[in-house]
């Protein structure tokens, strides 16, 4: 029975990091880029969630999609765009350099006290000995939603087969008539919306936030991406429940628990001794 | 040829730098305080990152003393000044810190306001006999030397007050622990504790670390005790109350230390929630609304943005750092010493001592036990710990019935 | 005479200068003339040089990214730190003590290396990136959970702290060691085979390199001089705690590699200098209230310089003023180490595939540079 509930509950924090590291490998596909700021896009999207609750609680969550995504669009602008073409590292160091920004301003305008954010109480669904809470369900039923919802977009839509082409060859695509520039900006807005509503659900599990609130599950959401292959989008989806069930079994044996983080990282090494690209990543050919 | 001139013009342009550093250090093994025309007071503490909202309170708190101070005259006429450096919470910074502030003229200091760095600027500080008071390091190393004082309990006194008053009360009862592993405040209480600690009860421990604010497992493991045990600050453990309250358990009282003062005034949490009852073990109550603590916090709320920069027993217990030294002076000054504004940190350091591990010497102030409109009473003991009495602070009853 | 002036000076002018800044600052400690905040921050520029140094190793040479250099920097203070601890009952707090947690701590670190290099030779880019972070944060999370009697748990190590006033020349010391050791290996055969993996691997498997062993080499030589930064960091403190080797220290160390020009070892350490200084300049000029600020200048200056250097939109601008004549000129003030004109010289092989292999990505369009024939130094 315990088990159970702790696969639940490994589920539960797995969808969140499912979430945001379906954004990471969204980013990583199209831009090829390590996007270090996406954790604080998460915090941004709690904060407005902050500010706007007082509104309404959907109109809270619209409004700090809406903010996200715009503030996505502009550090791809204004930090990423100027880097493109040149190397990765540059544009990995100006990642950097906006999650340090978005922190410190967040210091700024809202101080470092953590704040409560309580968006609604949902309340648990009981089977027996078994609660589920409703925020568990949501939050998988959600990012399940969001991943296939994402594959069909890339797999049918235009714009999706447009992203499919930047990834694989831009200047291919961009003689083939697509505005490069814009479907990475779309990719951008995509990718933070969705960070957006990672802190929805994450508020719902766990209702505090501060300015260094999205490192932790940023870099799990990294993690995830790259278990399940980065770049690709049902890879995420695998590596983030994955991670999540590992971490909450991990986290309930008490002798293990504070090596959490350590056997978190050793099966990732692991795992990608015995497949190099992750679960579902796509091999590369490499040519001279 | 070319090469030569350009090695010549560079070695040229060291050593005219290297002068240009001498003739700015120079004086460097004198008293850098020698130009000072205020009492400076030193500090590092966290003003950035996760740790923050313990330095900034500090940082306010203090200054807040120090204005008053200012306001009522000084020391006969001589201000204090307060400068505070931004550790980060991060030991490698310290030293480079310390030593800036040394060099600038720094008297008497507040240490650090947590341990880690705190350890650092121990060792540091016994080097230039630097005098400090520290509000919350609460290491118990931290005044191994006899320079260093603590205006908080130390770990081993927080955990041993913890146990006996579990042996006391709880006897019996299914007691679990919750942790922050990587903690030094909170694994040093946790080891006291267990220590001291009946043995005829029964112990189930859980342990988080990091930033980590999902707590799932951790509850599954503890909802089958009686009374949580958290030595641990109030962010995570208001995170484990709430998410506790859609598990089904037995939990009936979550105790903690200093800590856990503050948990009553994040925003946007209603502790009333939570249906255990919750209490903890410290040395000041910030949601006091009588006495000489509810003075003090008025004063704080008003000067600073209460949600910005919230008040806890870290600002409390800095406000009573500044006034124990302030009083300690007046105290040595009445004894005939002579204390000028640019006396060395090492010369009022030993004045400082005398006067903290004199029988004599007793400090009123806010943070330890207050009656009524009095003060508390605090003293030293000659090992740097604080004397005074603690007092549970009940923020809520138990109210599941 | 004239074998001096046959000698190459510019290969030898971080030697040179980095050896002259030592021996000035040295008579100058001696004789008392050396505030202590400066010591500190010299002993601090000192361990970064190193760490940054040996990172550029595997990053601008090997081309493999890493995130996990703190990690053996970690392994270093740790074990070097807690030998010297035994040790200095002993042989008392001096040169042996401080020889032999060196040497424990620069081979354990060494070996952790080894341990990480065999990943590296199966995963590429992001793939290894990810895998060295993980490394680094298991190290620290193991150190973190060991008994108070081992390695101190969450408290962190006590270790000895050296002569505060003179070990920062001991540092310099071990800069220069380390400089002699990569340089050295750069500019000698197996460095050719270093830089032809990171410029095309298969064709240099094809030429008959042996990639393996000089992956591992590349990984082992850089992870021992963390291990021996750590070491040094680890006599800097009273007690070192593991969380200051968190994945935030090794991004740092990437920030002055990447900062200083990948494959630029004087570029590195000006870089390294630079940032380290600047770093703790603005901690103590920015305190209390204004603390806040420290991180978002910070970070403003890492994003406008990375984008002025790195842009492809400010190439015109950048040939016209040169920014090596910029930090020349900075660096003449500051007495920095390194000649900046010397970064595009004998340590960058012309190359057609620049480092845009790094993270196994195709993402370049434009920026194929064709060979332009450099200088020419029979180099």
């Amino acid at each position: 029975m315990n088990l159970l509930i702790t696969f639940v509950n490994g589920l539960s924090l797995g969808g969140i990091y499912a979430m945001i590291a379906l954004g990471y490998t969204m980013v990583y596909g199209i831009a090829k880029m390590l996007n270090f700021a996406h954790g604080d896009i998460i915090m941004v999207g709690g904060y407005t969630i902050l500010l706007f609750l007082s509104v309404n609680p959907i109109a809270a969550i619209i409004a700090s999609v809406i903010f996200c995504m715009a503030v996505g669009i502009v550090i791809e602008k204004v930090a990423y765009k100027p880097l493109r073409g040149a190397s990765p590292l540059a544009v990995l160091i100006t990642a950097i350099g906006v999650s340090y920004l978005l922190q410190s301003i967040a210091q700024m305008i809202f101080g470092s006290a953590p704040k409560f954010v309580v968006i609604a109480n949902l309340g648990t669904l009981k089977f027996g000995e078994l609660a589920i809470g409703y925020n568990t369900i949501i939050t998988l039923a959600c990012s399940v939603v969001v991943m296939i919802v994402l594959n069909l977009f890339v797999k049918f839509s235009k714009t999706g087969r447009a992203m499919v082409a930047v990834s694989e060859d831009k200047g291919a695509a961009q003689l083939m008539g697509i505005n490069v520039n814009s479907i990475i900006m779309i990719t951008f807005a995509i990718g933070s919306a969705l960070a957006s509503l990672a802190s929805l659900f994450f508020l719902l599990k766990a209702p505090t936030i501060n300015p260094t609130f999205g490192s932790l599950p940023g870099i799990k959401a990294f993690t995830a991406a790259v278990i399940g292959g980065i770049g690709s989008i049902p890879g995420a989806m695998v590596g983030g429940l994955l991670l999540g069930v590992i971490e909450c079994f991990a986290q309930s044996v008490p002798a293990v628990s504070p090596y959490t983080d350590a056997i978190e990282f050793s099966i990732l090494i692991i795992l990608l001794l015995v497949k190099p690209t992750g679960l579902l990543g796509k091999k590369r050919r490499e040519k001279v | 040829m070319k090469t030569f001139k350009k090695i010549a013009s560079l070695v040229l342009a060291l050593v005219m730098i290297a002068s240009c550093a001498m003739l700015a250090s120079c004086g460097g093994a004198k008293n850098p305080a020698e130009n000072n025309t205020a009492y400076k007071i030193g500090l590092t503490g966290p003003l950035t990152g996760a740790a923050s909202i313990y330095g900034i309170a500090v940082k306010n708190a203090a200054q807040l003393a120090v204005d008053e101070i200012n306001v009522a005259g000084g020391l006969d006429g001589v201000m204090f000044e307060l400068v505070m450096h931004d550790d980060k919470h991060d030991p490698a910074q310290v030293a480079n810190l310390y030593a800036d502030l040394y060099e600038k003229g720094m008297q008497v200091s507040l240490g650090t306001v947590t341990t880690k760095p705190g350890l650092e600027f121990t060792g540091l500080s016994v080097d230039d006999n630097v005098f400090f008071l520290t509000p919350s390091a609460t290491g118990d190393d931290i005044p191994k030397n006899d320079n260093g004082f603590q205006m908080c309990f130390a770990d081993s006194n927080q955990g041993t007050a913890a146990a006996l008053f579990f042996n006391e009360n709880y006897m019996g009862k299914k007691v679990g622990i919750f942790v922050k592993a990587d903690d030094e405040y909170s694994t040093g209480i946790n080891k006291n504790f267990k220590e001291n600690l009946d043995a005829s009860f029964e112990v189930v421990e859980a342990s988080f670390t990091g930033d980590a604010s999902t707590f799932d497992s951790q509850i599954q493991t503890l909802k089958d005790c009686e009374i949580v045990f958290m030595p641990i600050y109030y962010t995570p453990a208001s995170q484990f109350m709430t998410q506790a309250n859609s598990v089904e358990n037995s939990i009936s009282v979550y105790y903690g230390c200093d800590g856990f003062d503050g948990i009553d005034g994040i925003e946007g949490f209603d502790i009333n929630t939570v249906p255990q009852e919750v209490s903890y073990l410290s040395h000041f109550n910030s949601n006091a609304t009588e006495g000489a603590a509810a003075e003090f916090i008025a004063k704080y709320n008003d000067k600073y943005d209460e949600e910005k920069e919230p008040l806890n027993q870290f600002g409390a217990s800095a406000y009573d750092c500044v006034y124990a030294i302030y009083e300690a002076m007046k105290t040595a000054k009445s004894a005939g010493k002579e204390i000028p504004a640019n006396i060395s940190a090492s010369d009022l350091c030993e004045m400082l001592k005398d006067v903290f591990t004199s029988d004599s010497f007793e400090f009123r102030g806010i943070t330890g036990k207050t009656e009524g409109n009095e003060k508390s009473v605090i003293s030293w003991n000659a090992d740097g710990t604080v004397q005074k009495e603690a007092i549970k602070y009940i923020v809520k009853e138990n109210t599941a019935g | 005479m004239s074998k001096l002036a046959n000698i190459k000076w510019k290969h030898y002018i971080n030697y040179i200068v980095v050896g002259i800044f030592t021996i000035v600052t040295s008579i100058l400690a001696f004789s008392g003339g050396l505030q202590q905040s400066l010591i500190y921050k010299l002993e601090e520029v000192a361990i970064n040089i190193i760490l940054a140094v040996s990172l550029s190793l595997v990053v601008g040479f090997l081309g493999e990214l890493s995130l996990g250099h703190a990690g053996f920097m970690c392994v270093g203070a740790y074990l070097g730190g807690k030998a010297a601890a035994l040790l200095v009952p002993v042989l008392g707090n001096g040169i042996p003590t401080l020889l032999i947690s060196l040497l424990i701590g620069g081979i354990c670190a060494g070996l952790c290396g080894f341990i990480i290099g065999i990943p590296a030779l199966r995963l590429k880019g992001d793939y290894l990136a990810i895998t060295t972070l993980a490394f680094g944060e298991i190290v620290r999370t193991i150190f973190q959970n060991t008994s108070a009697e081992t390695f101190g748990g969450a408290i962190g190590l006590k270790t000895p702290r050296f002569d505060k006033h003179y070990f920062f020349i001991i540092c310099f010391i071990i800069v220069l060691l380390t400089l002699a050791v990569v340089q050295n290996l750069i500019r000698s055969k197996h460095g050719r085979a270093i830089t032809a993996i990171r410029d095309n691997e298969i064709a240099a498997r094809a030429t008959g390199i042996n990639v393996t062993s000089y992956k591992l080499i590349g990984f082992i030589v850089s992870a021992i001089f963390a291990g021996l930064a750590g070491v040094l960091f680890s006599y800097t403190q009273n007690n070192v705690s593991s969380s200051t080797f968190d994945y935030n220290y090794s991004i740092e160390i990437l920030v002055m590699v990447v900062l200083g020009g990948m494959g630029s070892i004087n570029g590195t350490i000006i870089s390294a200098a630079l940032i380290t200084y600047l770093n703790k300049q603005l901690a103590t000029v920015l305190t209390g209230d204004l603390a806040v600020l420290k991180d978002l200048v910070y970070a403003l200056i890492l994003i406008v310089i990375v984008i002025y250097n790195n842009s492809p939109a400010f190439k015109n601008f950048r040939d016209k003023y040169n920014l090596a004549n910029l930090i020349k000129l900075i660096t003449r003030n500051r007495a920095s180490k390194g000649d900046a004109d010397d970064t595009r010289r004998w340590d960058v092989v012309p190359t057609k595939i620049k480092m845009d292999a790094l993270l196994s990505t195709d993402f370049v369009v434009n920026d194929v540079e064709p060979d332009k024939p450099k200088e020419k130094d029979n180099e």
